[in-house]
């Protein structure tokens, strides 16, 4: 089983409370399953016993967690229990054992094909093609990631193949990519392609500085929590003229509503908007405040359960800025 | 009980009638998750492959009355309601040892009110310690209460165990930080204790339910004092060479009445090993440790003397970089991999006593673990410091304990039994923060003597039918 190339996280985490406080499942559902250490005492069973694989409680807690890594990020060990909750949904799934409405949204992200259009010195994987003058633009859904998350690792080889093709076919040596989640997956593992995240490119290039206006970022888990929390969209921001407010009690929590989990708002919908409502809930005193993000699918959960809520990307911040 | 047997289908009727079906869970990934808890025994039990009970439900209440509905349910069944805070605590005190009904308190988690004029702040106590501290944080204040185990438990969880923080030489445990409490008696009434912790109104009911681990009734609420952020906190540490001239320091420094907020003092082994491997300060001898906070001035003038008092009788000063070293580490030791963990056996032999005392306590337990058990190596610092004595954290670990999980079970409470009883014989009290649970529920009687009949009185008349955590705190069972 693949849990079991993750025996020192089963063993650090199943009797470990240290980081339960940052699960941001656990702190909605107050459930003590939703908490790193109840998910590892789940796997240790498993590994214990492979029948417990297909207790349909347990499956539902795997897929329940948020993976927003942002417990492995506070762990003074970095235990990547985030990475053993993969493994255990990709045993899940090689069992066949995966739920109806995840099989049925991986034959959905199966489909996933790619475009290019135009030529140009970079390739840009995003929604705000205008942004980047003289790029060509690669077009399509998920790159393989959401399948990946999902616990389909074949499935999501194939499609990446296909993501692949496409890039080697533009004959674009660098890649410019918006979502935080394609950009974690793709950093890296496109041979011969330097992969960026557009914050670096849009500060690279250098944006007007706007008039002075307040905002919230609300961090990106792929970019804090899995990427090593680089510093190029809070740079950008700010050259762009945002001051950035506090927000929340402390700079550890997941604010991103999901962002981990890729497709958290397909499956949970109710928990995504149980995340949502906390972040509403401490924006309450933040009125009037605009609240920025990286990821496209954070704002679009946060607006499908407040339309009223003040949030743009990250991108969409610099077009304003430039207008 | 049996799913699917009448009695049970009648009783998650009520339940989820009380609290909403969302708030009632009895499948099987939560109840795994609340049949173990920090204490060694479930733990072994899961690594060789048992399973300790569960509990038949867990319900999440979101309100004192849902939690009195409960109670009042578990009254007319009879069911054992065993409250849960974060699930943290290392005496089996959550554990569902009879199964019933786990009352999880954890969506409980608001703060009503912070009060800046009385330096107060009234919360649930469901609430993460940790969230508390950044909520109150938020609002320019501290709780100063930063025990080890801040990010694990609730607020309820410490009341629940008399539990303490680092900061307790000058802040104080749990039990000096709470004003009031919010409380549903086993029968189902709402109570509160009087608004302030110091008065002539009779006895201190808020006492009653400090400490008395979810045996006597379920506080719901409690107002707790706040701080200032201190302008300073600065940290000093020097190296002793033996643990009694580091002992007579340390004393000597809360007997002149000085005021840190925390004096640490490790033994030779404990300095040798985990200062070592966690700090990455390599010395032999004892590390003591000391901080003091408050207006910049005064921390200089303390830290000052204190500094004079060690620096008697210490082989090295270590200086303020060692100090503020451990300070910034100070959780590191109850991380993976650097605390314990299976397959070893390993309990905290936690004890408080006089500073008369407090050295022949460590020995004792010392003496008696090193020469029965040759297989366990103790180990020991001293936290938690107060004007007349402090606590010994003291610790054993098997590195091999037997394979078969009952030889294990028995060796572990062997090496508990004659070290505490060791302790108790040198004016030791068993224990400073950790609680009783189930793992010391049957030294109680050794240590309290003909007192604690007055500690089964109460339980009797509060909890005539012993729904409350039945077995644990020494109070009876429901057999096995």
């Amino acid at each position: 089983m693949h849990i079991e190339k993750n025996l020192d996280v089963i063993n650090a985490c199943r009797f470990c409370f240290m980081c339960r406080h940052l699960d941001p499942v656990g702190n909605v559902t107050f459930r003590e399953a939703d908490t790193p250490r109840g998910r590892a005492l789940i796997c240790d069973r498993i590994r214990m016993d492979a029948a417990n694989l297909s207790n349909a409680d347990f499956i539902d807690t795997l897929y329940r967690s948020a993976l927003s890594a942002a417990n492995r990020f506070h762990c003074v060990s970095s235990y990547d229990e985030t990475g053993l909750v993969l493994a255990a949904r990709k045993d899940i799934v090689e069992a066949g054992l995966a739920p109806v409405a995840v099989a049925a949204l991986a034959k959905t992200l199966e489909k996933a094909a790619f475009s290019v259009k135009g030529k140009g010195r970079a390739l840009y994987f995003g929604p705000t093609p205008e942004l980047y003058k003289g790029c060509a633009t690669l077009t399509g859904g998920d790159p393989g990631k959401a399948l990946a998350v999902l616990g389909f690792e074949a499935a999501s080889k194939k499609v990446f193949a296909r993501f692949k093709k496409a890039v080697a076919a533009s004959g674009c040596k660098t890649l410019v990519v918006a979502e935080p989640s394609a950009f974690e997956f793709l950093h890296g593992n496109v041979p011969g392609v330097k992969v960026v995240h557009c914050a670096e490119v849009l500060k690279d290039q250098g944006v007007k500085k706007a008039r002075a206006r307040k905002a919230v970022y609300l961090e990106s888990d792929f970019l804090k929590n899995y990427c090593g929390n680089p510093s190029a969209a809070r740079d950008l921001l700010a050259q762009a003229g945002y001051t950035l407010l506090p927000f929340g009690t402390n700079t550890e929590e997941s604010y991103a509503v999901g962002e981990g989990a890729v497709v958290y708002d397909t499956l949970y919908p109710e928990l995504a908007e149980r995340l949502c409502q906390r972040v509403y809930a401490l924006a309450e005193g933040l009125a009037k405040t605009r609240f920025i993000t990286a990821s496209q699918t954070v704002k679009d959960t946060l607006k499908k359960y407040n339309p009223a809520f003040d949030v743009i990307t990250l991108e969409e911040a610099v077009s304003l800025s430039q207008a | 009980m049996t799913p699917k047997n009448y009695l049970y289908e009648m009783i998650r009727s009520e339940l989820t009638w009380a609290v909403g079906d969302e708030h009632v869970q009895t499948n099987d990934a939560d109840k795994l998750g609340h049949s173990i808890d920090y204490y060694w025994v479930p733990e072994c039990w899961h690594d060789r492959g048992e399973k300790p009970t569960p509990p038949d439900f867990v319900v999440h209440p979101g309100t004192t009355k849902e939690v009195a509905e409960i109670l009042k349910i578990a009254n007319t069944h009879k069911i054992p309601v065993i409250p849960w805070g974060g699930g943290s605590g290392s005496q089996g005190g959550a554990l569902p040892i009879y199964g019933g009904i786990v009352l999880d308190m954890k969506r409980m988690n608001k703060v009503l009110e912070i009060d800046p004029v009385s330096m107060t702040v009234t919360a649930e106590v469901g609430i993460n310690t940790q969230h508390l501290e950044w909520e109150v944080e938020k609002a320019g204040y501290s709780t100063m209460h930063f025990p080890a185990s801040i990010a694990c438990a609730t607020l309820g969880g410490f009341i629940a165990h008399r539990g303490t923080g680092v900061l307790s030489t000058k802040y104080g445990k749990i039990e000096d930080m709470i004003m009031s409490l919010e409380v549903v008696t086993p029968t189902g009434e709402i109570i509160n204790t009087l608004p302030v912790p110091r008065h002539a109104s009779g006895p201190a009911l808020t006492e009653l339910y400090l400490g008395s681990e979810g045996t006597l009734g379920v506080v719901t609420r409690a107002v707790m004092k706040i701080h200032p952020i201190p302008a300073s906190r600065k940290f000093h540490a020097f190296l002793f060479e033996t643990m009694h001239d580091a002992m007579t320091a340390g004393s000597k420094i809360m007997t002149s009445r000085l005021r840190p907020c925390v004096i640490r003092l490790y033994d030779e082994t404990e300095t040798a090993k985990l200062v070592k491997r966690v700090l990455g300060i390599d010395r032999k001898g004892a590390y003591l440790v000391f901080g003091f906070d408050g207006p910049e001035k005064i921390v200089d003038l303390e830290l000052e003397e204190a500094c004079a008092i060690c620096a008697k009788t210490a082989s090295e000063d270590l200086g303020t970089e060692a100090g503020q070293t451990w300070w910034d580490h100070r959780y590191k030791f109850f991380y993976p991999p650097y605390m314990f963990h299976m397959p070893q056996a390993f309990g905290t032999l936690d004890t408080v006593a006089t500073f008369s005392n407090i050295e022949k306590v460590y020995w004792a337990m010392k003496n008696v673990v090193q020469e029965n058990f040759p297989q366990a190596t103790f180990i020991g610092h001293f936290s938690h410091w107060y004007d007349w004595g402090c606590m010994l954290y003291a610790r054993f670990i098997i590195d091999e304990p037997p394979k078969d999980p009952s030889e294990a079970i028995a060796l572990y409470n062997r090496i508990w039994d004659m070290a505490i009883r060791a302790a108790i014989r040198e004016g030791g009290v068993i224990n400073e923060h950790h609680g009783v649970g189930l793992k010391l529920g049957r030294i109680m009687r050794d240590l309290y003597g003909p007192a604690f009949g007055v500690l089964e009185s109460i339980k009797k008349t509060l909890d005539p039918n012993n729904i409350m955590n039945p077995g644990k705190m020494g109070f009876p069972g429901k057999g096995i």
